[in-house]
């Protein structure tokens, strides 16, 4: 049986045949991709070759051109199988020149990497809330303010072992919460995808 | 509330530890992140195999407090050696200590599932290239097996 990471090369060496990426790999639910494939064992504490972070400086066709915050440069190709995220699952003509990302895929020979997941914009911030105002948390993250937007249909919030709930009223001032988002390129918001808090 | 402190061995050194596992980003980086420098250890960057640790020196410990939470885990600095792995499946990811954290008593109780599958309180946060080793970093945290790596 051919390993995730040999059809997403196969999908790059021939073109993009994305369909050929999409029909093998079956469902892209992150669980089930992750528990079979997670690539070969590192050294630890190096930088992962299979990672990329940075910003979209251009997109040409399927290709994302990335400049890493290291200054390091770098080339990502998008196939079918590829799962792309901002605030949600998304089709790749979400992503745009500007956007912050994380992604894990395969590097090919020639640097590119095959893209297996992108993150674009995500960010997973800690702090206390400071005030909540209309649908926007004020969120003190390491001494700075982030506005964190509810957005309808997409914010949940967990609370422990709970499911998730669109309900985020329980939320108060002064209580220490995890937000996980998406970020707005160049401001201190950012619009939650879920909110989680202990109590 | 003061406790007293536990006579019994820190519980990572009898065996693994199950608690909850979530990613943070450290070292050259975009948005919110671009402010958080390169950690306690000074090497921390979000796309190398690291993690953060609650008990890497008396300063951290003193932040994180696992201890409020009924949890006693051994001190570990600078470069040593975890593995985490991922209760919602099974992968796995070798991480060394760049950073303190997380701040386990600010999470008190906190419990995440797998169906069937729970840990209780926040022991360990890996950066975005560990954790995307072991699931999706849309997941945000996870019930997870911490052991030496």
């Amino acid at each position: 049986m051919r390993s995730r990471r040999d059809v997403l090369k196969s999908a790059v060496l021939g073109g993009g045949a994305g369909v050929v990426a999409a029909t093998a790999l079956g469902s892209l639910g992150p669980e089930a991709a992750f528990a079979t494939t997670s690539g070969p064992e590192l050294e630890p504490g190096t930088p992962d070759p299979d990672f990329v972070e940075g910003r979209i400086r251009s997109i040409k066709d399927n290709t994302l051109f990335v400049l890493g915050s290291n200054m390091v440069f770098h080339r990502i190709r998008v196939v079918d199988g590829t799962s792309l995220w901002k605030l949600g699952p998304v089709p790749f003509d979400q992503a745009k020149p500007g956007d912050g990302l994380y992604a894990r895929g395969v590097r090919m020979p020639d640097g590119l990497l095959a893209a297996e997941s992108v993150w674009l914009n995500i960010v997973n911030i800690k702090g206390h809330i400071t005030n909540i105002k209309d649908q926007t948390l004020h969120l003190d993250h390491n001494g700075k303010e982030v506005l964190c937007h509810v957005v309808a249909g997409k914010s949940v919030a967990i609370r422990s072992d709970a499911p998730p709930s669109a309900d985020l009223s329980m939320l108060k001032v002064s209580q220490h919460v995890q937000i996980l988002g998406a970020w707005r390129p160049d401001t201190n918001e950012v619009d939650i995808a879920t909110v989680f808090s202990p109590h | 509330m003061a406790r007293n402190p536990s006579t019994d061995p820190p519980a990572d050194l009898l065996g693994p530890v199950q608690g909850e596992v979530s990613w943070f980003c450290c070292g050259t980086a975009w948005g919110p992140c671009s402010s958080t420098g390169k950690g306690a250890c000074g090497t921390c960057n979000s796309g190398s195999l690291q993690h953060a640790w609650p008990n890497a020196s008396d300063a951290c410990w003193s932040i994180t407090r696992p201890d409020r939470c009924g949890v006693n885990l051994s001190r570990r600095t600078c470069g040593f050696r975890h593995r985490t792995t991922s209760l919602c499946g099974g992968a796995s990811v070798v991480t060394t200590i760049a950073d303190c954290g997380p701040q386990t008593d600010l999470f008190c109780g906190e419990r995440s599932c797998c169906g069937s599958t729970c840990a209780n309180n926040r022991l360990i946060d890996l950066t975005p290239a560990a954790y995307s080793r072991i699931a999706s970093l849309s997941t945000g945290l996870r019930p997870c097996e911490i052991a030496t790596g």
